[in-house]
């Protein structure tokens, strides 16, 4: 969806923020000691007038994306039509195809996560009752070279110039779609967790938090196993990483499966962290930024074409 | 650690689990998509984190207030988790590089202790090898990362409380093997021996974790210190899913490994000592199957809760309310250090 002139800015943001997680590293050794310091540093504040019901549906846009995704590549289909409706404007999907899986395994990780992301569904709608929104329109189609599957690949450096990826094409490729959402969920539920005032609500987000991390670690563990094998499946989903770091602003909130700060080898890097073993955080206009494929402010784009439902549905500004 | 009746009293919890589980999928089949409404969310609110068995119910746009205990503070907490981030960085830390953490990581308030057993395990695969790394590096961060935290929060760190990570006949691993049948009742689990052995010990505690962080996490009043412990839950989360889904690949691999099998034993014997919910799930659908199921969730689509009581009985290996035992020879330090009457 996103149009050449996207791309390249895209590319060349990916170009600067090497060098820039290359300085990040470099003064970051050694860092782990500040520990609290950094955390008393805090985040901005946060606007008060974000309600919990606006982070749930928020979340349910993410999880309608994911849903479909994954059910498309499970089951050949996708979500059923009584699970779509609600506020805003209901948006059609431009759909994927059932895998042709060769490893099983990799079919029943496929079909475990399936499930999972439409009981999330469920759940953050039953949760909202009349509030929640509609199923915004979504692009997770495997054929457009133009598609939003396309233009983060290509963003990547995964494909050319009018070239496709689909994720629906092989074990291989299904897995670099999933990377390119899972750790995004990870991000974008902590995130939000100080957002939530509710405590039931908060727990809840935490469980779905944690499915969100499980899900990143079998992608992670799964494309590192198979880049033993496949050193191009390793590196492609650094390249995703890196492209994904280079959309949504300065922070360095996102790695591979490589090893950070330059061990080399074989190591791996199946849990992205920081200094202090945390996982990253991202502001709702930092997810929408990796969704909508942008670094600028913008309301809609790549996986959401005609944006998220909901209030909050604005990217951050990181050109 | 564990006398010969306790095990077998774990056994005996252990085979009415399995019939209460049981039990519990009957009543629970399509249950998700019978409740309805807000009434769904207020039923995770409590300590048990169940939320199947709530009535249906009409969605209303105010959700129920959970009651919070006003006495535990953040640092209370924060230093429960410290226990058992203690407990997880000796464990890998032996593992990997065969000795403990660093001195100068293990003090505070509270009674210092040991470590009884821990060696570096002879690992075959490297990628295994790498992975435990990995982790022993994560939850190494994990313990500065929260002695740093609390201090900044005004309080104390906890000491390294007494912790037995030994995998001989008197071992904690070896009672928790045996009460869950991995092993008979007269034979030693040394997590050290092999990489599986390896997988199934960080199987005993990554999932306990997890579940163990979501549910203090309404119990954190700072936003910060909120938002660090969700960080430490999906790293927890992070490290379970990789150790399930290496132990579900190799176990596809290599059924005469029996991992699939063993990890749905650990997981009923987690089940047997923390109260009658259904909070753990093994590996495979149904246990012992071939169906993946790498992330345990209820029928939500959620990871469960256990409350630090529950959350003690597994450490402690004793579904009755003590203040020691099992991985915590002489208990944790801290205010929160009794386990539930389960």
């Amino acid at each position: 969806m996103a149009d050449d002139l996207q791309v390249i800015d895209v590319l060349d943001a990916r170009v600067k923020r090497r060098g820039e997680r290359r300085d990040f590293f470099k003064s970051a050794i050694g860092a782990a000691a500040v520990g609290a310091g950094m955390m008393a540093a805090g985040r901005p504040a946060f606007a008060q007038s974000v309600t919990d019901a606006d982070v749930l549906n928020f979340a349910l846009n993410l999880e309608y994306l994911e849903a479909q995704f994954y059910s498309y590549a499970a089951t050949g289909m996708g979500l059923p039509a009584n699970m779509l409706d609600g506020t805003g404007t209901q948006g059609g999907v431009v759909g994927g195809t059932k895998v042709n899986f060769t490893d099983p395994v990799v079919s029943a990780y496929a079909q475990e996560i399936a499930k999972d992301e439409v009981a999330h569904v469920a759940f953050l709608r039953s949760a909202l009752g009349g509030a929640k929104v509609a199923q915004p329109a979504i692009d997770v189609g495997g054929t457009d070279p133009n598609g939003a599957f396309s233009t983060a690949a290509r963003a990547a450096g995964l494909v050319g110039p009018g070239v496709a990826f689909n994720p629906y094409a092989s074990d291989e490729n299904f897995l670099l779609g999933a990377f390119i959402f899972e750790d995004v969920g990870v991000t974008a539920y902590k995130g939000a967790a100080p957002l939530i005032t509710n405590k039931t609500y908060l727990e809840a987000a935490a469980g779905i938090l944690a499915v969100e991390a499980y899900h990143a670690a079998i992608v992670r563990t799964t494309l590192y196993g198979k880049g033993i094998a496949t050193p191009s499946l390793r590196t492609a989903a650094d390249l995703i990483s890196n492209a994904r770091d280079s959309l949504d602003g300065s922070s360095d909130d996102d790695q591979g499966i490589s090893p950070v700060g330059g061990l080399g080898g074989t190591g791996s890097n199946i849990v992205p962290l920081d200094a202090n073993g945390l996982a990253y955080s991202r502001t709702t206009g930092q997810v929408l930024n990796i969704v909508y494929l942008n670094k600028n402010a913008v309301g809609m784009g790549g996986f959401f074409p005609a944006g998220v439902n909901g209030l909050i549905k604005t990217s951050a500004n990181n050109a | 650690m564990i006398e010969q009746t306790k095990a077998l009293a774990l056994i005996e919890a252990t085979e009415a689990r399995r019939a209460d589980r049981r039990r519990f999928l009957t009543m629970a089949g399509g249950g998700a998509a019978a409740l309805g409404g807000l009434a769904l969310l207020s039923g995770c609110g409590g300590d048990n984190g169940s939320s199947s068995s709530m009535p249906p119910s009409t969605p209303t746009p105010t959700p129920a207030p959970t009651p919070t205990p006003t006495a535990v503070t953040d640092v209370d907490i924060l230093n429960f988790a410290l226990n058992l981030e203690y407990l997880e960085a000796q464990f890998y830390s032996y593992a990997v590089t065969g000795a403990s953490l660093p001195a100068n990581q293990l003090t505070g308030s509270g009674v210092q202790g040991g470590v009884t057993g821990g060696r570096a395990v002879p690992f075959s695969d490297p990628v295994v090898q790498q992975y435990a790394r990995e982790i022993a590096q994560d939850e190494t961060a994990h313990v500065a990362f929260l002695r740093s935290a609390i201090a900044s929060a005004g309080g104390q760190a906890v000491a390294q409380p007494a912790i037995n990570i030994d995998g001989g006949m008197a071992g904690a691993f070896t009672a928790a093997a045996r009460a869950a049948g991995v092993i008979g009742p007269a034979d030693t689990f040394d997590p050290y021996a092999s990489d599986e052995n390896f997988l199934l010990g960080a199987f005993i505690f990554e999932d306990v974790g997890v579940t163990a962080y979501k549910g203090a996490a309404p119990l954190i009043t700072n936003k910060t210190y909120l938002e660090a412990a969700a960080g430490i839950l999906a790293a927890e989360a992070y490290h379970a899913g990789l150790v399930r889904t290496v132990l579900y690949r190799k176990g596809i691999a290599s059924p005469t490994l029996k991992l699939i099998e063993n990890a749905g034993k650990i997981s009923d014997v987690r089940d047997a000592v923390d109260g009658p919910d259904d909070l753990d799930q093994g590996i495979a659908s149904p246990d012992g199957g071939v169906t993946s199921n790498i992330v345990p969730t209820d029928a939500n689509g959620l990871a469960f809760s256990r409350n630090t009581g529950q959350v003690l009985n597994i450490v402690y290996l004793s579904k009755s309310m003590l203040s020691s035992g099992g991985f915590f020879p002489a208990g944790v330090n801290g205010t929160l250090r009794v386990s539930a009457a389960s």
